[in-house]
């Protein structure tokens, strides 16, 4: 696989929420602004990039048996770093993340890339598959956060797009946690369909 | 019929049975019928009208959702989908916009039916979940427009009674759109927040239990949701489900029953003090006991599993009344017992003729 493919293979190929259905939890908590949903992804990106690097740099220094634990020190290591400088230089965007910037320690896409490729896979690849796959991430929550906060909220980033008379009586289902699901479901049976046609188209 | 054969036959004997899906679906239409008059006799046309919408879109959306799932359109005709519009349109104040049941229906039936595989796969009652969507996302509409309900003779005596409690002749201001008014459940729930001035919340508890206004109550002279008030047509079409063989009586009884036996128990303000008459008649109690609970698909199968749903649903809605951050609790406990179906099957299957009971 080349390094282009490496990057590319995260934003649809193997997204990893449309594709690999991982990272639900933030998914699903965070999109109810495409403000929040970036600000996450960003985090998100940081300690992915940043975990692949070392978990790549030391692939052969850290023993089989104790790997899980020493993964879960690097991407916490980093975290701590995201939450302290978001505290310090966003305190907003800290405020509305809140329990889920710690929680990037435990979010599977990245646990999973630390051990599904940064452990097997040189230092470069590892950072572009960090990138590719933070990026997707980013993206997933983007295309998400964009349906709840138009439908629920009216605006788009905070500009209002709908107008105030929409905004007075929006559907606020959408960026409850019940809209989430609904609309979790509606984008993964989206791509389902997707990846279904184009099964059937190839043979 | 022939089109309509989604499932292959099996192997004979077959048990033959005159109920057909769409026998049921348009006896359970006609029952509606009498709650509509009494609508358009408390609610004015603007019932009349919420109603059509809703069930136009009901059937609308399930006829588009058939058609992109290729299915055959004609299952949108076999009245499955008019019986949610109707009621979902009856749980919606009158005093709301066409558009709200409107998109109600069209989530009932998008989003809890067909994206769940259409009749008979649906896990909650499209209706109920309907009207949660509609909570949810509209809070201010689907608890504020309530409408007091007008009786108007030569278009001159306008006699308003709000909440079961007559509030005297309002003629002299002239000809009125509509009045907002509280629920009686509305009013029951806020003497319950009144504990400095126990007299107050005695009195007003007093005049909702008078027999002035049970007799609202049971005719459906109060305010409230468009098809949940009228007590006595909601029985009248019961009745005839009943004489039909539609209904079966173990759900409605055991909901009823535990809704009476909870509310005597603790739908007061103390103790066994509660007033379980008031709490059949008031709210969604009878249109959902009738005609909500005994959705075929989204209940137990088993006759004891009946009674248990019917005494979980009626508990629930109990709980969701006394302590609750909503003044009725009947969608929210069907729909959660809803939930606890497949659950109830399980464990209260029965033993088949000539197995043996284990450990028994």
């Amino acid at each position: 696989m080349s390094l282009r493919q490496e990057f590319s293979k995260g934003m649809m190929k193997e997204n990893p929420v449309f594709k690999q259905a991982l990272g639900m939890c933030p998914f699903l908590a965070v999109t109810s602004s495409v403000e929040n949903a970036l600000g996450m992804g960003a985090a998100a990106t940081f300690v992915l990039v940043s975990s692949n690097f070392l978990v790549s740099l030391f692939r052969k220094v850290i023993p089989a048996k104790v790997r899980i634990p020493s993964y879960i020190v690097i991407i916490a290591t980093f975290v701590t770093l995201v939450d302290l400088l978001m505290n310090a230089y966003l305190p907003a965007l800290h405020q509305s993340l809140g329990i889920f910037i710690p929680l990037i320690v435990v979010n599977c896409i990245i646990l999973g890339r630390a051990e599904g490729f940064a452990n097997k896979n040189k230092v470069v690849p590892s950072i572009i598959d960090g990138i590719g796959m933070g990026l997707g991430f980013t993206l997933a929550m983007v295309v998400m956060a964009t349906f709840r906060e138009i439908l629920g909220n009216g605006s788009w980033l905070g500009f209002n797009l709908l107008g105030t008379a929409y905004q007075n009586q929006p559907l606020l289902i959408a960026i409850l946690a019940p809209g989430a699901f609904i609309l979790m479901a509606f984008i993964l049976g989206f791509f389902n369909i997707m990846e279904k046609r184009k099964r059937g188209g190839a043979k | 019929m022939a089109e309509n054969r989604i499932f292959d036959l099996a192997v004979s004997p077959h048990v033959g049975s005159p109920q057909k899906t769409k026998r049921v679906m348009w006896d359970v239409v006609i029952a509606l019928i009498p709650a509509l008059i009494a609508a358009f006799w408390f609610f004015g046309p603007k019932a009349l009208m919420l109603v059509g919408a809703s069930v136009g879109a009901a059937v609308l959306t399930e006829w588009l959702c058939l058609k992109f799932m290729k299915r055959p359109v004609n299952f949108a005709f076999d009245g499955s989908a008019v019986v949610t519009g109707l009621l979902l349109a009856y749980n919606v104040p009158s005093g709301v916009p066409w558009w709200l049941p409107v998109l109600g229906s069209a989530f009932a039936i998008a989003v809890a039916k067909q994206a769940f595989g259409g009749l008979g796969h649906n896990i909650v009652n499209p209706a109920l979940l309907g009207r949660a969507f509609l909570v949810a996302s509209f809070p201010v509409l689907m608890t504020a427009g309530w409408v007091a309900p007008m009786e108007w003779r030569d278009g001159q005596h306008i006699e308003v009674q709000a909440c079961g409690v007559p509030t005297g002749n309002l003629s002299e201001i002239g000809e009125l759109d509509a009045l907002s008014g509280a629920t009686p459940l509305n009013v029951l729930k806020q003497t319950f927040g009144w504990e400095g001035e126990p007299e107050r919340a005695e009195e007003v508890r007093e005049s909702l239990f008078s027999k002035e206004s049970m007799k609202n109550l049971f005719m459906g002279r109060i305010g409230g949701c468009i098809g949940e008030t009228s007590v006595i047509m909601l029985l009248l079409g019961a009745l005839y489900l009943v004489l039909r063989g539609v209904l079966e009586l173990r759900l409605p009884l055991s909901y009823l029953g535990s809704v009476a036996l909870f509310g005597w128990l603790f739908g007061g303000p103390g103790w066994l003090d509660g007033n379980p008459l008031f709490h059949l008649f008031a709210g969604g109690v009878i249109l959902g006991g009738f005609f909500m609970i005994t959705d075929m698909v989204t209940t137990p199968v088993t006759k004891k599993g009946r009674i248990i749903f019917g005494i979980g649903a009626g508990l629930l809605t109990m709980v969701i009344r006394r302590w609750g951050g909503y003044p009725e609790g009947c969608s929210y406990s069907i729909l959660l017992m809803n939930l606890c179906t497949p659950l109830i099957d399980r464990y209260t299957k029965p033993v088949s003729f000539g197995e043996v009971k284990k450990n028994g």
